[in-house]
C-alpha cells in the first residue's frame, strides 16, 4: 500500500546494534562531501603523485632498464625509508588541504542549526558524536594517505619479493602509523575549527593557517631564546620527526627527537579534544 | 503499574545554583498512552527537568527513571525508547525532510529501510507529504515544528517529551498540533511529557500535571479527575457590602473565596445554575459588575500553585499548607 494512504504506525522492529549506528553519521557525511565538486577533484589529483610513485617503483624493479647508468642514479632509484618520506610528505599536503575543505561542514551547521540537542537526544553520546564526525575525516583522509601508501608498499613487496619485506617490513608500520597520526591530528584540528568557528572558509583557512602559525612561532622562539627545542611546537616538524623516527631516516641532532615531539602531539591532541568537548554541549549552561 | 516517569529527591546544580530542589513524583502508567503537563512560571526549573530526564544533566542527588531505567547510567537504553522535541528550531537546514527524518531513525538505531519508510510515513502523517523534499531550512516556523514532532516520533518511541510543541502555530495549526498529540497517546499508545506555557493546550491534551515553581513541584494533579468533578469556576466582581455574601453561597451548596474587596472567586458545584448567583446577588443588594464564568480548571490550579491566588475556592484553607503545596 502506498506510504500515502497508509497512515503512520509506531515503529515495533528490531534496532540496530551501537556500532552500526555510529557509522550512521559518517555515512550521511560522507554523502554530502562527495557531492561537492571540489572535494572530487582533490581526491582525482592526489592520485596522480602515487601513480608517480607507482610508476617509479615499477623502474626501480627494472634493473635492467638502468644498466648504463652509474652508482649514484641507481642509488637513487632505491625504495626505501627516504622514498615513502617523500611520497608521505606530498600526500600529506593533498590530506591537509581536503581536510580544510570536508571539515568545516561537518560540526558548523549541527550548531549554526541547533541539531546537537537532536543527536544527544538519541542513543548517542557527546564521545560518539565526536568519533562519528571524526571517522568522517579519517575515512577520507585514509583515501589520499593510508591507501595509497599501503598499496605502494604492497606494490614494492609484489616486485622486489620476500627478501625485500623481511628487510624493510618496518616501512609498511611506519606508513599506517604515521599517515594514522598525521590524519588523527589534522582531523582534530579541521573538527575543533568546525566547532568554534561558523563561517566555512574562515574555518577552513584556520585549518591550514594553525599548522603555517605554529611554525612560525616554534621559529621565532628559536630564534629569539637561540634554541632548537622551540620546534616541539610546531606540529608539522614534530609530525615530521616522528615519521623519520619510524621509517628509519636520520634527525637533527640540534633539534628535539621523537620521543619530545610525541610527547607534543599527543598533549595537543589532548587539548583539541578538551576544546571540542567543551563546545560540543546539548544545551548551554549559562553560568 | 509501573510509573513512565519516576523521580526520587533529584536535585540538579547547574554551576553554584540549585535548579532542581529535591524533587519527587511518580508521573504516568506505563503502556497506558496517558499525556503529563508540565507546567510552571519562566525559570521555575521545567527545561532543566526535562533536560535531565534527557541525560543532558548529571544529578547532584537523587535519581530519575524514565520506563524503569535510570536516565544516567542507562541513558543509552532510555533514548533508545523516548523521543524529544525541543522549544527551540533544532534541525539540519540543508537537508530534505526526508533526509533529516531518516538519519534521526538510523540514529536512534532503526535499519536503513525501516527509517526511510518510516521518515515518508511520518512526513505525511504530520502533513508535510507534499514538501518531504524540499530543505528544511526553507520551511514555515509552523512547518519545522511539524517535522521537529516528525523527528520525534519516527521511531515509534514509548514516551515522547514536547517542549512548547505550539511555539508560534497560528491557531489552525496549533489545533492540528494538539490533534496529533491527542492521536499520539490515544491511537499509537505513546505516553506525552508536555511543556508548555499555554495553559488550554495543557488541559486539552493532558490527564495529569506537574507544576514546578523555583526548582520544587508545588502541584500535582489529576486532570481527568478534576474534569469528572465537574465544577464550575465564576469570578465575580460586585459592588455593595459582600460580607455576608460567603454564607449565602453556601445556602445554595456554591463555595466561594474573596481576592480583594469585591472580588471573588466562586466554585460552582454542577447541579447549581449561574442563575442562582444573580438571585443571590439581588437578595443581598449587591451590583454585579463583571461575571466570568468558565468550566477549566486548570488557570486556577495553576495561579494558585504559583502563588498567585491564595486558595481555590471549594478548598478550606487547612488543605493549603504555608508553603503552597497541597
Amino acid at each position: 500500500m502506498a506510504v500515502y494512504r497508509r497512515g503512520y504506525q509506531r515503529y515495533s522492529g528490531g534496532f540496530t546494534s551501537h556500532a552500526a549506528r555510529m557509522m550512521v553519521i559518517p555515512r550521511f557525511s560522507w554523502e554530502r562531501i562527495l557531492e561537492q565538486k571540489f572535494v572530487v577533484i582533490l581526491l582525482v589529483v592526489s592520485m596522480f603523485w602515487p601513480l608517480l610513485c607507482a610508476g617509479f617503483i615499477y623502474l626501480a624493479n627494472h634493473t635492467e632498464l638502468w644498466q648504463g647508468f652509474d652508482n649514484g642514479f641507481k642509488k637513487f632509484l632505491n625504495i626505501d625509508g627516504r622514498f615513502f618520506s617523500i611520497f608521505m610528505n606530498a600526500q600529506s599536503v593533498y590530506a591537509l588541504i581536503l581536510a580544510s575543505v570536508a571539515g568545516p561542514g561537518l560540526i558548523a551547521p549541527d550548531l549554526a542549526n541547533n541539531a546537537l540537542p537532536l543527536y544527544f537526544s538519541r542513543p548517542l553520546t557527546r564521545g560518539d558524536y565526536i568519533w562519528s564526525r571524526m571517522i568522517v575525516l579519517l575515512g577520507l583522509l585514509s583515501f589520499v594517505s593510508i591507501v595509497p601508501g599501503i598499496l605502494l608498499f604492497c606494490m614494492q613487496v609484489g616486485m622486489a619479493g620476500g627478501d625485500w619485506l623481511w628487510k624493510n617490513w618496518y616501512l609498511g608500520v611506519a606508513i599506517v602509523a604515521g599517515f594514522a597520526l598525521y590524519i588523527c591530528i589534522v582531523s582534530l584540528v579541521a573538527l575543533t575549527s568546525s566547532a568554534y568557528v561558523k563561517w566555512r572558509v574562515v574555518a577552513g583557512a584556520l585549518v591550514l593557517a594553525f599548522f603555517f602559525l605554529l611554525t612560525g612561532a616554534a621559529e621565532m622562539i628559536n630564534e629569539v631564546f637561540r634554541v632548537g627545542w622551540g620546534s616541539t611546537f610546531n606540529p608539522a616538524y614534530a609530525i615530521k620527526t616522528v615519521w623519520y623516527w619510524l621509517l628509519d631516516l636520520d634527525i637533527p641532532d640540534d633539534k628535539p627527537g621523537p620521543a619530545e615531539c610525541g610527547m607534543f602531539l599527543i598533549a595537543l591532541t589532548g587539548g583539541l579534544l578538551v576544546l571540542l568537548a567543551r563546545r560540543l554541549r546539548p544545551v548551554e549552561v549559562v553560568k | 503499574m509501573s510509573p513512565v516517569i519516576e523521580i526520587d529527591s533529584l536535585r540538579v546544580k547547574l554551576g553554584r545554583r540549585e535548579i532542581l530542589q529535591g524533587i519527587s513524583c511518580r508521573l504516568g502508567v506505563s503502556g497506558t498512552g496517558k499525556a503529563i503537563g508540565l507546567l510552571g512560571p519562566n525559570g521555575a526549573g521545567k527545561s532543566t527537568l526535562i533536560q535531565t530526564l534527557l541525560g543532558f544533566h548529571k544529578p547532584f542527588a537523587g535519581r530519575a527513571r524514565i520506563l524503569g531505567l535510570d536516565c544516567h547510567t542507562q541513558a543509552r537504553e532510555v533514548k533508545t525508547r523516548i523521543g524529544y522535541m525541543p522549544e527551540n528550531d533544532s534541525f539540519i537546514g540543508n537537508m530534505t525532510a526526508v533526509a533529516f527524518l531518516r538519519l534521526m531513525a538510523e540514529v536512534s538505531g532503526m535499519p536503513r529501510a525501516a527509517a526511510l519508510e518510516k521518515a515518508h510515513e511520518v512526513l505525511f502523517h504530520v502533513g508535510l507529504g507534499e514538501s518531504r523534499y524540499r530543505q528544511i531550512g526553507t520551511y514555515s516556523l509552523g512547518m519545522k515544528q511539524m517535522a521537529k514532532l516528525a523527528q520525534a516520533i519516527v521511531h515509534g518511541p514509548e514516551l515522547v517529551i514536547l517542549d512548547e510543541p505550539t511555539n508560534g502555530l497560528d491557531p489552525a495549526a496549533r489545533q492540528r498540533m494538539l490533534q496529533l498529540i491527542k492521536e499520539m497517546k490515544e491511537q499509537h499508545g505513546m505516553n506525552v511529557l508536555l511543556c508548555s506555557h499555554l495553559l488550554t493546550d495543557v488541559e486539552q491534551v493532558c490527564e495529569e500535571v506537574v507544576i514546578l515553581k523555583d526548582g520544587k513541584i508545588v502541584h500535582q494533579a489529576d486532570l481527568e479527575a478534576e474534569r469528572k468533578s465537574n465544577r464550575r469556576f465564576v469570578q465575580l466582581d460586585v459592588t455593595g457590602d459582600d460580607r455576608n455574601l460567603i454564607n449565602a453561597l453556601r445556602e445554595v451548596g456554591a463555595d466561594g473565596v474573596s481576592e480583594a474587596p469585591g472580588q471573588w472567586r466562586i466554585v460552582l458545584p454542577a447541579d447549581v445554575e449561574i442563575g442562582s448567583l444573580w438571585r443571590l446577588a439581588s437578595r443581598e443588594r449587591l451590583q454585579i459588575r463583571k461575571l466570568t464564568h468558565r468550566k477549566d480548571t486548570l488557570e486556577e490550579i495553576f495561579l494558585k500553585a504559583v502563588g498567585h491566588i491564595r486558595q481555590t475556592p471549594g478548598a478550606s484553607p487547612a488543605e493549603v499548607p504555608a508553603h503552597g503545596r497541597l
